[in-house]
C-alpha cells in the first residue's frame, strides 16, 4: 500500500502546478527608457491624444507616445523639460491644456509658447508652504480634483517632525493660485489619487503615529492621525481651533522630549477618536510587511471593464514590495473603509508613480533609489493589463452588523464556499503611539458561525463573533473553490472595521 | 595524516597571540547602506563590532556563513511574513551565526565574538524587508600572509614629476631597514628625492598573489624585475591601486621605486595571496584600509556637462538657500539663483554642478559647485531690495524657517538660447532678471564676465536700495572690487558704497551690473 500513496504524493505538485498564477491575468511589460537618464518615474498623467506625461526623480518631464501599443517597442520619449526639483506629481489641465509639475517646493505651471515640443515658461502656480532643507520634505502632488484644484500632500521635516510651515499637511491649490491648508496630520504621504466618485486619498508611511502604511481619505477638515505638523494651525483659521494631541501617554521613547514610561500602554485610534473629534481613521491598513512597505500611488479603475472584474476598485502601489494591491471602500457611518487584497507582484523596482489610461492600461514605474526595492532593478517605467481572463477572486467584502458579505469574480462551490471550515479570521490592530511602526496587537480570534452561500452562488454571508470596532479583519479563504473547484487567486484580505454597521 | 595537520594548525594559531580587532559600523543616512563594505580579520581573532544605526529606519546587522545568498535569505522571509514579523524579521536560517537585535533609529549595540576558525568569506546583510540588495558587506576571514626580509633602501636625490630611471642614478645613501616595513625615513629630506626599496617575498605555494600600491607622491612595485603595479606622477594618495600576478612557490625580490616631489609624503603597500588576506608590507596604512575595515565608495560623480544651451538644476545648493536655481550657461560660467531671496546667490567658474548627491540614494543635502572662484557676492539668501534710510546698515538676514516678506516668486522664461529670466514681484513693482556671460570661464584670463539686467516695473517705496554686493571692497578704475574670499569686479551706473554694501539708489527702469572674477 506504501508504494501507491508515494506515487500519489509524487504526482500531486505537478497537479498544484497547474494553478492559476497573477500573470495568467494580469500581464506586466517592461519598457525600454532613454538611455541618457534614469527613468525613476515619479509621477504619470495622461495627455488627451493619449500620449502620457511622466515626471521623475531627477527632475525631469518626458512626453511619452506608444505606451499603449501592443509592441513595448513602439513607444518614444520626448524631454519636455528638465532641472525641476524631483517631479512627484504631474497633472495635464484640460482647461488651460497645461501641464502642472508637483516639485519640492513650489507647483510649476509649464507652457510651450513655441511649440518645439520644449517647455520654456516655468510659472509658479504657489509656493506657500516651508523647505528647510531637509531631504524628506518630500512634496506629493495630486492631479485636477473635480472642482480643478490640486492638492499637495507635504511630507514632515525628517518625516518626524515640522520645521517649516504646513509640514504634515495636505494642502488644496485652487485654480487662482490661492493655498488652502485642508487637512493636517499627514506624516509620509506616498501618493495621491482619486476614488471613482473623485474622493481624495492619499498613502501615508509606517513610522511614528503609524502602525502600518495606510490608505487614507482627505476629508477637508480632518486631522490625519500625526500631531507633528499641528503647530501650524494658528496659519490656517479656515481649520478652526488646533485638535487636541493624542494622549501623551502613548509615548514611550525618549526622543527629543526625555520623557520615557517604559511600560505605559499607548492609545488606539478607536478610542481616541472618542476624544479628538477631527482624527479620522485611516480607510484601509495596508498591512505592514504583507501588503507592503511603502505604499505610494493610487489608481482607480475608471475603465469600465477594461481592466478586468474591478471596475471602481483602487490599486495600490508599494516601493519597496514593488507590487500592486486591490482595495475596495465603502462609507458606513459616513467614514471610509474597506479591504486590501494582493493584486500583482513581480514589478521591476520600486512603483511610485502610476496612472490608469482610458483603455485600462495601468502604466506603473518607479525606482529603488534610497529605501531599496524587491524588484531589484534601479528603476522601471511598466504597463500592467488585463489578459482578459477573469480571476476567481474576491471581488467586494462588505461590512455587516454581524459579520462580512463576500461576492466572488466566478460562481463559488457551495459546498466549499458554505462551509465555515473553508474560512478563518484574525483580528488585530495597532497601537496609536509616537513610536516608530508597532506590532500587531489586541489579537482577538473570533468564531465564524455560518457561512450562507446565494443562490446564484455569487455571493457568501460570513457570520462572525465578535466583531471589533477599529480592528483589522483578516479573513483567509484557503478551502473556498469555484464552481470549477479553482482555488481563489489570492486567499487573504484585511478588512480594516473603523465602524460596525447598523443594518 | 589531517589529524596531526589541524593539530599543528591550531597550535600555531594558539601560540600566536592575535590583537583584538575593532570596529564600527554604522548605517549611512537616507542611503541604505553600510558604511563599511568590508571587514578583515584573522582566524580566531578576538573581534569587537560597534552597530550604531544612524538612519531614520529599522536595520540590523547578520552575519552569515561563506556562500550564502543574503538577498533571498531576506526575501524568503516574505512567503511567511506572519512569522517573519514575529522574528523581527531575522530569517529563520542556520547559516546565520550572529546578529544584531533590529535597531530603532539611533540605537546601537555592541558584538563581541570569536571570529570563525574557518577562513573564508562571510556575508553580512540587513534583512529588514528591501534591505538586503543594498545594505551588505563581508567579513573576510584569512590569517596574515608574510613579510618583507632582508629589506634595504636606496635614497636619491633630485627634481622629478615621474619616477626617473634609478638605475642610471647615484644613491645618495643605503642601508637596512630594520623592521622590514617600507617606510620614508626623512632625514633632512623633505622634497625632491626618491627612495628605492628591495626585499625578499616568500610565496608560500605556486598561484595567483595581487600586490597593492598607494603614494605620494609616485611609485611602482617590480616583483622579480617585471612592473607589477604603479602609481606615477605628482598626486596625493587619493586610490589603491593593484593588480594580480602568477608567481611561484618560494623566494621572489620585490623592489618598490618612490619618489617625492613637495608636499605631503605617504607610501602604502600591501600584498595578498589565495591563503592570506591583505598584508601590510608598508609602515603607513592607507585611511581606506586601515584598521582591515574598507570603507563604501562614494558616489560616482555624475556631473552636468553644459553644452551649447544653458542647463537648470533646481535643487539643494549649498549657499543658494532651499529653493536654488543652478544655471550653468556655455562657457564655463554658472550661477545659483534662490528663489527664496529673489536674488542672484552665487556665481562661478568652470564646470557646472554634480549631481551625484541628489541622484542616488535620498537625493538629501547641499551640494556646492563643481567648479572654482566660488562667489557670493550679495550675501547668503538675503534679497536685493530692501527700504532703509540708512544703506550702510545690515540688509534683512537669511532665516531658512521664514520667507522674506513682501516678495513673491512668479517663475521663470527661457528665451530663444534657452537662457533663463527670473520673475518676481516685490510692493508693488515687477522685476525681471537675466544673465548673459562674456569671455569663458574656464580660461583663467580674468575675462569672464557675468551681466545682469535688471528690469524693474511699477512702483518702489521712498527709500528702496537694491544691494549689488556686500562685503569688503575696493575701489579701482571706476570699479568696486568685492576683495574676499576671491576678487569679484562689480561695476554698475550709480553703485555707491555705505558701509559694507554696494548699492544702488533703485528706481524703475532698467539696471545692467557686471560681475567679474578679478585677477
Amino acid at each position: 500500500m506504501k508504494r501507491p500513496l508515494a506515487l500519489l504524493f509524487a504526482l500531486c505538485p505537478v497537479l498544484f502546478a497547474a494553478d492559476p498564477v497573477e500573470a495568467d491575468y494580469y500581464k506586466i511589460t517592461t519598457f525600454q527608457t532613454p538611455k541618457e537618464t534614469a527613468m525613476e518615474v515619479g509621477s504619470i498623467d495622461l495627455l488627451p491624444d493619449g500620449r502620457l506625461v511622466m515626471g521623475n526623480r531627477r527632475g525631469e518631464i518626458w512626453i511619452v507616445s506608444g505606451a499603449g501599443s501592443d509592441d513595448p517597442s513602439n513607444v518614444s520619449y520626448q524631454l519636455f523639460a528638465s532641472g525641476l526639483h524631483e517631479v512627484l506629481g504631474i497633472a495635464y489641465n484640460p482647461k488651460d491644456k497645461n501641464i502642472y509639475a508637483t516639485t519640492r517646493y513650489e507647483i510649476t505651471r509649464l507652457k510651450d509658447v513655441d511649440g518645439d515640443g520644449r517647455a520654456d515658461v516655468f510659472d509658479n502656480v504657489n509656493d506657500g508652504w516651508g523647505v528647510s532643507g531637509d531631504y524628506h520634505e518630500y512634496a506629493i502632488g495630486s492631479r485636477f480634483d473635480k472642482a480643478g484644484d490640486l492638492w499637495v500632500t507635504l511630507c514632515l521635516t525628517g518625516s518626524f517632525s515640522s520645521a517649516v510651515p504646513f509640514r504634515g499637511w495636505a494642502l488644496r491649490i485652487q485654480p487662482d493660485g490661492k493655498m488652502v491648508p485642508t487637512c493636517s496630520g499627514i506624516r509620509s504621504p506616498g501618493g495621491m489619487g482619486f476614488d471613482a466618485d473623485g474622493e481624495v486619498y492619499y498613502c501615508d508611511n509606517q513610522g511614528p503615529w503609524h502602525g502600518s502604511c495606510t490608505l487614507q481619505h482627505l476629508v477637508p477638515g480632518s486631522f490625519q492621525g500625526h500631531p507633528g505638523g499641528n503647530v501650524w494651525y494658528d496659519q490656517a483659521p479656515n481649520m478652526g481651533p488646533k485638535p487636541i494631541d493624542p494622549i501623551p501617554e502613548a509615548f514611550q521613547g525618549d526622543r527629543g522630549r526625555k520623557e520615557a514610561r517604559p511600560g505605559g500602554d499607548p492609545g488606539r485610534m478607536v478610542q481616541e477618536r472618542e476624544r479628538i473629534k477631527e482624527l479620522l481613521p485611516p480607510a484601509v491598513y495596508l498591512v505592514h510587511g504583507k501588503i507592503g512597505n511603502s505604499a505610494t500611488a493610487i489608481i482607480c479603475d475608471t475603465s469600465g471593464g477594461k481592466f478586468g472584474p474591478f471596475s471602481k476598485q483602487l490599486f495600490v502601489a508599494d516601493q519597496s514590495h514593488s507590487n500592486l494591491s486591490r482595495v475596495f471602500l465603502e462609507t458606513i457611518n459616513g467614514i471610509k473603509q474597506g479591504v486590501v487584497f494582493p493584486f500583482r507582484l513581480g514589478f521591476n523596482s520600486g512603483l511610485i508613480g502610476g496612472r490608469m489610461d482610458e483603455e485600462g492600461r495601468v502604466f506603473v514605474g518607479g525606482s529603488d533609489r534610497g529605501w531599496g526595492a524587491r524588484g531589484g532593478k534601479p528603476f522601471c517605467f511598466e504597463k500592467c493589463e488585463w489578459t482578459g481572463k477573469t480571476p476567481f477572486e474576491v471581488h467586494e467584502m462588505r461590512a455587516k452588523p454581524d459579520g462580512f458579505e463576500l461576492t466572488f469574480t466566478h460562481a463559488v462551490d457551495p459546498t466549499t464556499a458554505g462551509d465555515v471550515k473553508s474560512y478563518s479570521m484574525r483580528e488585530f490592530t495597532y497601537a496609536y503611539r509616537e513610536q516608530y511602526g508597532g506590532d500587531e496587537i489586541d489579537e482577538i480570534i473570533p468564531k465564524i458561525t455560518a457561512a450562507q452561500v446565494a443562490e446564484d452562488g455569487k455571493s457568501v454571508r460570513l457570520t462572525i463573533s465578535p466583531l471589533t470596532q477599529g480592528h483589522i479583519h483578516e479573513l483567509h479563504l484557503d478551502g473556498v473553490r469555484s464552481a470549477e473547484k479553482l482555488p481563489l487567486l489570492h486567499t487573504v484580505g484585511y478588512y480594516t472595521l473603523n465602524e460596525i454597521p447598523a443594518r | 595524516m589531517i589529524r596531526p595537520l589541524l593539530f599543528l594548525l591550531l597550535t600555531a594559531l594558539a601560540c600566536r597571540a592575535i590583537e583584538p580587532a575593532a570596529f564600527t559600523i554604522k548605517t549611512m543616512t537616507a542611503q541604505m547602506k553600510y558604511d563599511t563594505a568590508e571587514l578583515l580579520v584573522q582566524p580566531g581573532q578576538p573581534v569587537k563590532i560597534l552597530f550604531e544605526n544612524g538612519d531614520d529606519l529599522p536595520h540590523n546587522l547578520v552575519f552569515c556563513q561563506p556562500g550564502t545568498d543574503t538577498a533571498a535569505m531576506a526575501m524568503k522571509q516574505m512567503e511567511k511574513p506572519e512569522e517573519a514579523l514575529k522574528r523581527n524579521w531575522l530569517p529563520d536560517d542556520p547559516r546565520i551565526w550572529l546578529h544584531s537585535k533590529m535597531l530603532n533609529p539611533h540605537e546601537k549595540e555592541e558584538l563581541s565574538f570569536t571570529a570563525p576558525a574557518k577562513p573564508g568569506t562571510y556575508p553580512y546583510v540587513c534583512t529588514f524587508p528591501g534591505h538586503a540588495l543594498t545594505m551588505r558587506g563581508e567579513m573576510k576571514v584569512a590569517p596574515m600572509g608574510e613579510g618583507l626580509k632582508d629589506l634595504q633602501f636606496a635614497l636619491y636625490l633630485g627634481n622629478w614629476s615621474q619616477l626617473p630611471d634609478f638605475s642610471k642614478l647615484k644613491p645618495h645613501r643605503e642601508g637596512k631597514v630594520d623592521d622590514n616595513l617600507i617606510q620614508v625615513k626623512l632625514d633632512d629630506y623633505k622634497n625632491e628625492f626618491g627612495v628605492v626599496f628591495t626585499g625578499k617575498l616568500i610565496a608560500p605555494r605556486k598561484g595567483s598573489y595581487r600586490f597593492f600600491l598607494s603614494s605620494d607622491d609616485g611609485a611602482r612595485i617590480h616583483i622579480d624585475g617585471t612592473e607589477v603595479v604603479a602609481y606615477d606622477g605628482i598626486h596625493p594618495a587619493g586610490d589603491i591601486k593593484e593588480k594580480g600576478i602568477p608567481l611561484d612557490k618560494g623566494e621572489h625580490t620585490l623592489r618598490l621605486e618612490y619618489f617625492q616631489g613637495g608636499g605631503n609624503i605617504e607610501l602604502y603597500a600591501a600584498w595578498k595571496g589565495a591563503d592570506f588576506q591583505i598584508t601590510p608590507l608598508s609602515k603607513w596604512l592607507h585611511p581606506n584600509w586601515k584598521g582591515g575595515a574598507k570603507k563604501q565608495k562614494e558616489f560616482d560623480p555624475i556631473p552636468l556637462v553644459v553644452k551649447d544651451e544653458p542647463v537648470i538644476y533646481r535643487n539643494f545648493i549649498q549657499g543658494a538657500g532651499n529653493r536654488g536655481i543652478g544655471v550653468g550657461y556655455p562657457g564655463g560660467i554658472n550661477l545659483a539663483w534662490s528663489a527664496e531671496s529673489m536674488n542672484l546667490a552665487l556665481i562661478w567658474r568652470g564646470a557646472f554642478l554634480d549631481a551625484a548627491k541628489h541622484w542616488n540614494s535620498r537625493g538629501g543635502g547641499h551640494q556646492a559647485p563643481l567648479g572654482y572662484d566660488v562667489l557670493q557676492p550679495t550675501g547668503e539668501v538675503t534679497p536685493a531690495f530692501h527700504i532703509t534710510d540708512k544703506p550702510e546698515t545690515a540688509w534683512p538676514a537669511y532665516d531658512k524657517a521664514k520667507r522674506h516678506a513682501g516678495f513673491e516668486w512668479k517663475g521663470y522664461t527661457l528665451d530663444a538660447k534657452r537662457a533663463p529670466t527670473f520673475r518676481y514681484t516685490w510692493q508693488e513693482a515687477e522685476i525681471e532678471e537675466t544673465f548673459t556671460t562674456e569671455g569663458n570661464g574656464n580660461k583663467p584670463d580674468g575675462n569672464a564676465k557675468l551681466i545682469r539686467t535688471v528690469k524693474i516695473n511699477g512702483k518702489l517705496p521712498e527709500n528702496t536700495w537694491y544691494r549689488l554686493g556686500v562685503g569688503m571692497f575696493e575701489n579701482k578704475d571706476g570699479a568696486h572690487i568685492l576683495k574676499s574670499p576671491k576678487p569679484c569686479r562689480i561695476t554698475a551706473t550709480d553703485a555707491q558704497l555705505a558701509g559694507p554694501n554696494l548699492v544702488i539708489p533703485a528706481k524703475p527702469g532698467t539696471m545692467t551690473i557686471t560681475y567679474q572674477w578679478a585677477q
